[in-house]
């Protein structure tokens, strides 16, 4: 088990635990804004890490670099997205959630 | 739904980004014997990218760049490319698309005649494809009449 | 021989993710929601994506459909939220 193997693995079990929280928090926060911040930031991360070990894994190749290429516009590319579907839900009136409708 | 966006986030990175969207299709296009891709996938990713355009910038800053009666003629020269490199093969005493014999007029080994015929086509599958895609997304959204926000 | 079992571990959980969110696509309250949810398993299935390229030892293939899919699935968000806005300014 070389440092690499080890390194690679590393990342893509941090990568698969941030995929996991960021479901988590689509499937359980309470309102369309919150969920936004789970799925907006969780997986932006998650997709970095992952495509990180990834390219460690097969070391100093033009694939690797063609796997971090990917990565850079995943990460310029992501919270875009989510900018803009924020932004449409809030033009459209959509109410954040507060919590004292909970508590009646 | 072609109107100026006025988030400033939005326009930037569109603005960055379509340079580069452009070049991966060429390189998409120029790849299709080895790698998938070919004509009809870079094609579809040009297309995508003038779309970007158009939805963040309205279309007065597109019609600079590529406008609908730019589409037109695109695909017209599209269709020429290929249809124009399969005639000049029939001119050359072979088939329809028999690209090995351009060899007497490249002065090059068949066999790398056949590769600059095919790379020919996809070029020219590319353009049309492309000039079609900004045409049916352009028709649809304004449902015939032009856009109003000059 | 571990890598191989590591990843393929990797991808089935991955999988198994990407059913969880398919629940907030069908029964999500509105359509906001559901682009949301369909933007989260489109980055989901780029990485799985990449790792069956790893299990077939084919990866330099799997590079290049990846990034494409990368591609449509942001400019496919885009449209679609740019279309949820316009739609609401003009009632």
């Amino acid at each position: 088990m070389s440092v690499s193997s080890v390194l690679s693995i590393l990342f893509m079990i941090g990568g698969f635990f941030f995929f996991f929280t960021a479901t988590a928090g689509l499937l359980r926060f309470p309102d369309f804004y919150t969920r936004l911040h789970a799925t907006g930031k969780g997986d932006t991360l998650a997709v970095l890490l992952a495509l990180i070990g990834i390219s460690i894994h097969e070391g100093i190749t033009l694939n690797a670099l063609k796997i971090l290429l990917i990565a850079v516009f995943m990460f310029l590319a992501q919270p875009t997205a989510t900018h803009a579907i924020s932004k449409a839900g809030m033009r459209r009136g959509l109410e954040p959630w507060t919590k004292k409708e909970e508590e009646q | 739904m072609i109107h100026v966006s006025d988030d400033i986030i939005i326009r930037t990175l569109a603005r960055i980004l379509v340079p580069f969207i452009q070049l991966y299709a060429l390189y998409v296009i120029m790849h299709g014997h080895y790698s998938p891709g070919g004509g009809f996938q870079g094609g579809v990713i040009l297309g995508a990218s003038m779309v970007l355009l158009l939805i963040t910038h309205g279309y007065g800053e597109t019609k600079v760049r590529f406008s609908e009666r730019g589409a037109v003629i695109f695909s017209s020269i599209g269709l020429l490319i290929y249809s124009g490199i399969g005639t000049l093969c029939l001119v050359f005493f072979g088939n329809f698309l028999d690209y090995g014999k351009l060899s007497t007029l490249l002065q090059v080994v068949p066999a790398h005649a056949r590769s600059l015929g095919i790379l020919g086509v996809e070029l020219g599958v590319g353009f049309a494809v492309m000039a079609v895609m900004f045409s049916i997304f352009f028709d649809i959204s304004t449902s015939g009449e032009l856009p109003v926000d000059e | 021989m571990v890598m191989t079992t590591f990843f393929l571990g990797i991808g089935v959980g991955l999988c198994i993710l990407v059913f969880f969110v398919l629940y907030r696509v069908v029964f999500g309250p509105g359509i906001f929601n559901r682009v949301a949810a369909i933007s989260a398993i489109g980055t989901k299935t780029l990485v799985i994506l990449l790792i069956i390229g790893y299990l077939y030892d084919r990866i330099d293939m799997f590079v290049d459909i990846s990034m494409v899919y990368a591609l449509l699935n942001f400019i496919g968000t885009l449209a679609v939220a740019k279309y949820l806005e316009m739609e609401g300014e003009r009632k």
